[in-house]
């Protein structure tokens, strides 16, 4: 067993040959593609780190503007809440004001138709009473009441002035006189009466109207001497209503 | 049959004698260099099956690398790969009819085996210099100078002689075998010639690896911390 020592070498060099071609073509462009990968992905990586970065940012900003929509609907929602409470106070403001006007309106209706109704049922009343003193005074036409009545006929032609007596006694036409009812009076001692009084004897004529319940008036075209319970009558229903 | 021990020399080359082995290691290199140039045929981002075999056989070497070297893998990825690649395809060499594998000759294991002595010294001296490649000598003091010395030199010795005697009588058994019991009787034992021959190529490649970080490892000014970065 002999060593080659030429052989050794050139199977030195053949092995340095190999390993430096083995170098060049093999581990280098296989170790440098595995290195492009791992920076291709890492570039890939750092791109999609980026986007989700940008995607978290983007995120944030929707949030965010999704609370600014938040926010600015519930100041909406408040400011649509006052202005309706607001409006809600002054309707019922309003309303009440018009309720307590209306109120007022009514009390012052109720018044008024009270009053009203009050001031009817006085003068139904005052109506009632003088018929019921009218049924009353017409039992009273006796020939003293018409005595009674002829005294105050002649002092009123007595009370009246003197050129209204004068005219009345003047008055070619004539005086009516007018009576309740021709039987409780003697016509004679009325005209005597009337005659006396006025100073003169117009001509004079009697008239019956049982209206007057009793009395004895004088009448003319254009003046009328009243003095009867009828007159008596309508004079205090005037001064009743008056009144009232 | 002839020897396993002897050398056919076919032709010369001036005084260089071209044996078999040296034929045989011309047509590995063809072949690797050929293979190589076909697998790392326009290598892309996206790798088919073809490319994701090559980066898986690197990425393997580069975590052996790293795992006993604690270095990155780069600089020795060549230097190991090539030396793991060769010492396996010349070990099943033996496959072929007519061809004996080039490291079962003295040749072949005492040039692989140089080529780590001096695979040893240019590493050490690149990552921890000159002063740290002596210095490697003195670990872990300076009585062990001798031994370290002597060491150097005996542990690659041990590399060329136990490549050499694994293969060598490999090729021994099955010729003899061969020459005695006809064709099917052998297969067996070639069929553990295979799996010895990958172990043996194994074998050299990570003592290899394994000498060049010592001896880097040895060079370092504080020898007590230990090459080995952590893994990031």
């Amino acid at each position: 067993m002999t060593l080659d020592f030429w052989g050794l070498g050139l199977q030195a060099a053949n092995v340095l040959i190999l390993i430096w071609l083995l170098s060049r073509v093999f581990w280098r462009p296989v170790a440098a593609a595995i290195v492009a990968r791992q920076a291709a992905s890492d570039a890939m990586l750092d791109k999609a780190k980026a986007a989700q970065t940008a995607a978290d940012a983007e995120m944030a900003k929707a949030t965010a503007a999704h609370d600014g929509f938040a926010a600015e609907r519930a100041a909406l929602l408040d400011t649509a809440r006052a202005e309706a409470e607001a409006a809600t106070k002054t309707a019922l403001a309003s309303a009440a004001s018009r309720a307590e006007d209306m109120q007022i309106a009514a009390k012052a209706t109720i018044e008024h138709v009270r009053a009203e109704a009050a001031k009817a049922d006085a003068a139904q009343s005052v109506k009632l009473s003088l018929q019921i003193a009218a049924k009353l005074l017409a039992r009273l036409n006796g020939p003293i009441v018409q005595a009674a009545f002829l005294d105050l006929l002649v002092q009123a032609i007595a009370d009246l002035p003197p050129a209204e007596r004068a005219a009345l006694a003047a008055n070619a036409e004539g005086i009516e006189v007018v009576m309740a009812s021709a039987d409780s009076t003697d016509p004679k001692a009325v005209k005597a009466a009337i005659h006396k009084a006025l100073g003169a004897k117009p001509e004079l004529r009697f008239v019956t109207d049982p209206a007057l319940l009793a009395g004895i008036e004088l009448r003319t075209a254009h003046f009328t001497l009243r003095n009867s319970w009828r007159a008596d009558l309508t004079q205090i229903e005037k001064a009743v209503h008056n009144a009232a | 049959m002839n020897s396993p021990l002897n050398s056919v020399v076919y032709f010369q080359i001036g005084p260089v004698p071209i044996t078999q082995a040296i034929l045989t290691t011309w047509g590995i290199m063809l072949v690797l260099v050929g293979a190589a140039l076909v697998l790392t045929w326009r290598l892309t981002l996206r790798p088919g099956k073809r490319q994701a075999a090559i980066e898986l056989i690197v990425d393997m070497l580069d975590t052996q690398i790293r795992e006993t070297t604690g270095a990155e893998p780069a600089p020795y990825r060549a230097f190991i790969g090539s030396l793991f690649l060769f010492i396996l395809t010349a070990n099943w060499a033996s496959l072929l009819p007519g061809i004996e594998p080039p490291t079962a000759k003295l040749e072949t294991d005492a040039a692989l085996a140089l080529i780590v002595f001096a695979s040893v010294i240019w590493f050490g001296i690149r990552g921890a210099g000159v002063r740290g490649y002596l210095r490697s000598f003195a670990a872990p003091n300076i009585l062990m100078i001798p031994l370290n010395i002597l060491e150097s030199v005996t542990r690659v010795f041990s590399m060329f002689v136990r490549l050499f005697g694994n293969v060598m009588s490999g090729v021994f058994v099955i010729g003899i075998v061969a020459s005695l019991a006809g064709l099917l009787v052998p297969i067996p034992l070639m069929a553990l010639d295979l799996l010895t021959g990958l172990v043996q190529a194994y074998i050299f490649a990570v003592l290899a690896l394994v000498f060049i970080a010592a001896t880097v490892e040895d060079g370092q000014p504080d020898a007590e911390i230990p090459l080995k970065k952590k893994e990031t």
